[in-house]
C-alpha cells in the first residue's frame, strides 16, 4: 500500500527515469524480500527527491520488514515532518517505537492512525491497563480469534484485576473485601485451608454481603465436606433467595449427603430461579430418579441433552438416560443412549 | 401436652442412639506374637509397587479350630535397582510370616517351620489368596508378587511346599489381588490373578513436578488378568486366552466372586484402577464376557471412569442379590453399585450414604461383615492415601486416616468409631472370628507398619457361623449361596484387597435364638435346615447326592 502511494505521488510529480527506475526496483526487491536492496534503492529515491515523504515511508516500511526498527525510525520521522498528518507514517512509526520499546513515545503515532491492536498494546506496555483493554476489546471485536489479541487481552485484564485489588489491599487491608480477594486468590491456588480462613473472615466483617457464603460453600464443596458446604450455601440462599446458582449449589450438596427430598426441592427452586441450566436440570434428573420418579428424572436428562450437544454434561445425561432405561427393561432405548455416551465420551471426557 | 411429652421423648432417644452408637465396636489390639512390620522401603524413585502392598490372610491353616494369619511382605529396594532385581526376600526382615493362633489369643510366628520363609529373592511381595486346591481338607495359600508368584500347598501336618513349578502358576509381571473360585462347577478350585499394570523399573518414572510422586496408572500400559484352570492333579493351565479373560487389558488391583446372575455359575468383578471396572459374566461354557458398562457397574453415576481399588461382591440390603462396593480415591465417592436382578446394576452410592462417607478418602480392602449382630452388613474400610506427600500438594487430604467403620441401618451406612486413636496408612484387610465367639473381627495392613487387629467387643445378640464341607461341590464349597433368616452371603475367600478373608460365612441374627438356613451348592445341590440353634458354628456337609 505504501508502495502504491509512492507510486501514486510520483506519477503526480512527473519524477525523472532515475527515481521511477529506483523506485520500481525496490519494490520489486520489496516483493521478492530482498529487504537489504529494497532499503538501498529507496534511500536513493529519498536522495534523489528529499522534499517527498512517500519516499521516507517506503525506506521505513523497509527497514521494518528487514527488522531493523532503529533503522525505521528516522526516515519515518523524516517523513512526518514533511508532511505531520501522513497516517501511514505514524502507523509505521507507532509499531517502530513499539517494538524498540518506547511504547509512550508510540502512543500518539498509534493514536493518530487509529490502530486499536497496537495502541492497546502500547497502552498495556505503558502501565495504562484501563486504557488498553478498551482497545483490545475493540481489536478483538473486529479479529475475534487472533491468538495475539487474546493473549494481550488477557494479560490487560489481569493487569488490571491485579492492579485493583493490589490498590484494596493496600488502601483497606482489613476490609471484607480484602479478604475476599485473598480467599479467592487461595481458591484459584487451591490453598483451600487458607482461602476457607479468609472467607470466613470476610463474613466475619460483612455476614450480609452476596456471594462470600456461596464461594465459602464452594471452598467446602472444593474439599467434599458436604455438611458445611451445604450450611454455607443455605446461608446464601436465605441472604439471596433469588439466586439460583445458590439453590442450584445447595441442591447439590444435599444431593451428595444422599438428602434426597430436601435436594429436589432446592433443585426445583433453583429451575424455577432460572430455567433451562443444564448442570440444575442434570442434577434434578438425579435426585428424580433417587427418589423413584422416572419419569421427571427422564425429562430432565433429555432436556439436557437438548440444550448441550457435544459437552461433558451431556455424555454423563446419556449414561444417565441409559441406566435409567436399562432399570426399566427399555433396551433399545438403553442401547441409543449408551452409543452415544460412548461417542461422546471420545470427543469431550478427558482420556 | 403430648406433643411435647414426645418431642421430649423423641429427643431423648436421638440422644440415646447417639450414645449408643459413639461406643466402638472393637478394641484396636496388638496381640502379644504378632510381631510383624511390612517393609516396603520406599526410595527417592518413588518405584509404584513401594506404595501399594501388602496383604493378609485369615485361614486355619492346622484345622485346630482357631484362625491364623499370614502376612505378606513386600522387600528391601535399592535406589537404583540392580538388575537382576533382588529384593532381598532371603533376610529374615523381609520374610512373609505365618503367625498360628494359641489357645489364649496370642501368636506364634511359625514362618520358617511351616516351609513359608523363602519367598524368593526376585520377588516383591504383595498379596494373597486362600483355597484347598486339592480339596485334601487343608487350604491352601497363593502369594503375589511383583515378579513371580509362589502355591504353597498345604501338607496338613504344620508345613507347606512351594509347589509353583509343578502347578504352572507364576504368573510373572505384578500381580496383585488374587482369589480361589470354581468357574467351571467340576468342584475344583480354579484361580483367577489380577495384574496391575505393565510396569518394571527400567520403566519407572516420577510424576508431579517439583512434587516429586509416584505416578498415575495411565502413565503406564494396561495389562491381562490370568485365570488359570484346576486341571485335578496338582496343576493348572493357563486359560487366560481361550477363556476370553485376557481379551481385556486393564489395571486391575481388585478381584471377587459371586454368581450375580443367578445362572448357576460364578462371574468376576475386578476393580481396575483409573478406567471402567470390569464385570466377567461367565457363559457357563468356560468362557467369559465382558459386561461392565451394560450390566450398569463399570462407572460412576456420571459416567466417570474411577479409581478402582478394592472390592466386595455380597448382598448388602438383604434382598438376596450380590452387590458391589468398590473403594476409590479421593473426590470419587466408592462406588454401590445395586443389583437390581436381570443382570443389572444402578448406582446407590449417594442414597446409601457412602457418597458422603468417603468423598474424601482413599479406600483398598473392604469388607461387608455384620458387625454387629443385628442382620445387616456392615462396611469395613482400610484407608490412607497413594501419595506420602498429598498433604504438600492438596492440604485437605490425608495421606494417613483411620479406617471407616460405616455401620447398615437398613440399607443406608452411618459412620462410626472404629476403635482407633491414630490414622495409618491402611491397605489390606482381611475378616473373620478370631476368638470363635460370633463376633466378626478384622486384621488391617498398614503400609511400612504394624498390622492392625481389630477385635469386637461383642455384645448380646444372637449370631451364626457356617462352615461349609463340599462334598460333590468344591471341599470349601465356594461359591455357594447361602441364606440365613433373609440374610444372604456367597460363600469366598477372596475380596477385599491383597488379601483372604475367613472362608466360614459369618451371620448375625438380632434377637432370634434359631435359624433357618438354606444353601445352594455349587453343584446345584439345595439343602435347608430348619430350627438351628444360634450361637454356634456349625459345619454343613453337602449332600453326597441332590
Amino acid at each position: 500500500m505504501i508502495g502504491a502511494l509512492l507510486f501514486l505521488f510520483l506519477a503526480a510529480q512527473s519524477p525523472s527515469p532515475e527515481v521511477l527506475q529506483h523506485m520500481q526496483a525496490g519494490a520489486e526487491a520489496e516483493k521478492n524480500r530482498r529487504f537489504e536492496v529494497a532499503i538501498a534503492e529507496f534511500r536513493k529515491v529519498t536522495e534523489l527527491e528529499p522534499m517527498v515523504p512517500s519516499g521516507f515511508v517506503s525506506l521505513g516500511q523497509a527497514y521494518l520488514e528487514n527488522h531493523d526498527y532503529s533503522g525505521a525510525i528516522l526516515p519515518l520521522k523524516q517523513a512526518l515532518k514533511l508532511d505531520p498528518d501522513l497516517l501511514p507514517a505514524h502507523r509505521l512509526l507507532g509499531y517502530a517505537l513499539l517494538a524498540q520499546g518506547h511504547s509512550a513515545e508510540a502512543l500518539p503515532h498509534l493514536e493518530k492512525a487509529q490502530d486499536a491492536a497496537a495502541l492497546g498494546i502500547a497502552q498495556l506496555e505503558s502501565g495504562q491497563l484501563q486504557e488498553a483493554v478498551t482497545n483490545l476489546q475493540a481489536a478483538l471485536a473486529k479479529h475475534p480469534n487472533d491468538p495475539d489479541l487474546l493473549y494481550y487481552f488477557g494479560r490487560a485484564s489481569g493487569l488490571l484485576s491485579k492492579q485493583s485489588i493490589d490498590t484494596l489491599l493496600a488502601t483497606y487491608p482489613d476490609s471484607a473485601r480484602a479478604h475476599q480477594a485473598m480467599a479467592e486468590n487461595y481458591y484459584v491456588l487451591r490453598q483451600m485451608p487458607q482461602a476457607e480462613k479468609e472467607f470466613q473472615q470476610a463474613i466475619g466483617l460483612r455476614p450480609e454481603m452476596p456471594k462470600l457464603h456461596l464461594e465459602l460453600g464452594l471452598v467446602y464443596a472444593g474439599t467434599s465436606q458436604w455438611p458445611k458446604a451445604e450450611e454455607a450455601f443455605r446461608a446464601e440462599t436465605k441472604l439471596q433467595p433469588g439466586n439460583a446458582e445458590a439453590a442450584y449449589r445447595l441442591g447439590h450438596a444435599l444431593l451428595q449427603e444422599g438428602r434426597i427430598p430436601e435436594a429436589r426441592a432446592e433443585l426445583v427452586r433453583a429451575d424455577k430461579l432460572q430455567p433451562e441450566m443444564p448442570e440444575t436440570l442434570y442434577s434434578l434428573g438425579k435426585a428424580a430418579s433417587l427418589s423413584g420418579d422416572n419419569a421427571s428424572a427422564e425429562k430432565a436428562w433429555l432436556k439436557v441433552v437438548e440444550i448441550e450437544k457435544e459437552s461433558d454434561l451431556a455424555a454423563q445425561a446419556h449414561f444417565a438416560l441409559a441406566a435409567l432405561y436399562r432399570k426399566q427393561g427399555k433396551t433399545e432405548d438403553e442401547e441409543r443412549e449408551m452409543a452415544k455416551f460412548k461417542q461422546l465420551q471420545h470427543t469431550a471426557a478427558p482420556p | 401436652m403430648d406433643r411435647i411429652w414426645w418431642r421430649f421423648f423423641s429427643g431423648f432417644l436421638a440422644m440415646a442412639s447417639f450414645v449408643a452408637s459413639s461406643t466402638p465396636i472393637f478394641e484396636a489390639t496388638q496381640p502379644r506374637g504378632l510381631d510383624f512390620t511390612h517393609q516396603n522401603s520406599p526410595t527417592p524413585q518413588k518405584y509404584l509397587i513401594e506404595t501399594m502392598g501388602g496383604g493378609v490372610a485369615l485361614l486355619d491353616y492346622n484345622n485346630d479350630g482357631l484362625l491364623d494369619i499370614f502376612l505378606v511382605n513386600s522387600g528391601k529396594l535399592t535406589s537404583p535397582m540392580p538388575t537382576p532385581e533382588n529384593f532381598s526376600r532371603h533376610q529374615p526382615l523381609y520374610w512373609n510370616r505365618l503367625l498360628r493362633q494359641d489357645r489364649d489369643g496370642s501368636f506364634t510366628d511359625v514362618t520358617a517351620a511351616a516351609g513359608l520363609s523363602n519367598a524368593g529373592d526376585g520377588n516383591y511381595g504383595m498379596g494373597v489368596a486362600v483355597g484347598d486346591y486339592d480339596n485334601d481338607g487343608y487350604p491352601d495359600v497363593y502369594v503375589t508378587s511383583y515378579g513371580k508368584n509362589i502355591l504353597y500347598h498345604n501338607n496338613g501336618n504344620g508345613t507347606f511346599t512351594d509347589v509353583t513349578a509343578k502347578a504352572g502358576v507364576a504368573g510373572g509381571g505384578w500381580s496383585v489381588s488374587a482369589g480361589f473360585f470354581d468357574y467351571d462347577n467340576d468342584g475344583k478350585l480354579d484361580l483367577f490373578v489380577t495384574r496391575y499394570m505393565d510396569w518394571d523399573f527400567k520403566h519407572s518414572k516420577t510424576c508431579g513436578g517439583e512434587w516429586h510422586t509416584y505416578c498415575p496408572p495411565e502413565e503406564f500400559p494396561a495389562t491381562t488378568n490370568i485365570l488359570y484352570h484346576n486341571n485335578g492333579d496338582g496343576t493348572f493351565t493357563d486359560v487366560s486366552q481361550q477363556s476370553g479373560i485376557a481379551a481385556k487389558k486393564g489395571r486391575a488391583l481388585g478381584v471377587a466372586f459371586a454368581d450375580y446372575d443367578e445362572d448357576g455359575f460364578t462371574d468376576i468383578f475386578v476393580a481396575n484402577d483409573g478406567m471402567q471396572q470390569y464385570l466377567f459374566h461367565n457363559n457357563g461354557n468356560g468362557t467369559f464376557t465382558e459386561r461392565g458398562l451394560e450390566a450398569g457397574a463399570a462407572l460412576s453415576e456420571d459416567g466417570r471412569r474411577l479409581s478402582g481399588m478394592g472390592v466386595v461382591f455380597q448382598d448388602y440390603d438383604n434382598d438376596g442379590r450380590p452387590d458391589i462396593i468398590v473403594t476409590e480415591l479421593p473426590r470419587e465417592i466408592y462406588g454401590v453399585y445395586h443389583n437390581e436382578g436381570g443382570g443389572s446394576f444402578s448406582y446407590r452410592s449417594l442414597e446409601t450414604g457412602l457418597g458422603m462417607l468417603s468423598s474424601g478418602s482413599s479406600g483398598w480392602g473392604v469388607g461387608l461383615e455384620d458387625f454387629d449382630n443385628d442382620g445387616w452388613k456392615d462396611l469395613f474400610v482400610a484407608q490412607g492415601h497413594v501419595l506420602d506427600n498429598v498433604e504438600q500438594i492438596d492440604p485437605s487430604l490425608r495421606y494417613r486416616e483411620m479406617p471407616l467403620l460405616a455401620i447398615n441401618q437398613r440399607g443406608r451406612f452411618q459412620k462410626s468409631d472404629a476403635g482407633v486413636n491414630s490414622p495409618v496408612v491402611g491397605r489390606g484387610a482381611a475378616f473373620g472370628d478370631l476368638n470363635n465367639d460370633g463376633w466378626q473381627d478384622v486384621v488391617m495392613t498398614v503400609l511400612g507398619g504394624r498390622p492392625q487387629v481389630f477385635l469386637n467387643h461383642g455384645g448380646k445378640q444372637h449370631w451364626l457361623i457356617v462352615n461349609l464341607r463340599g462334598t460333590r461341590s468344591n471341599r470349601d464349597g465356594l461359591g455357594a449361596r447361602v441364606r440365613v433368616n433373609g440374610q444372604t452371603r456367597i460363600a469366598t475367600t477372596a475380596g477385599s484387597y491383597l488379601s483372604a478373608s475367613d472362608k466360614r460365612l459369618h451371620f448375625g441374627l438380632g434377637p432370634a435364638g434359631t435359624a433357618k438356613v438354606e444353601i445352594l451348592w455349587p453343584s446345584g445341590t439345595r439343602q435347608t435346615l430348619s430350627d438351628v440353634h444360634a450361637d454356634q458354628i456349625l459345619e454343613i456337609r453337602e449332600p453326597e447326592r441332590p
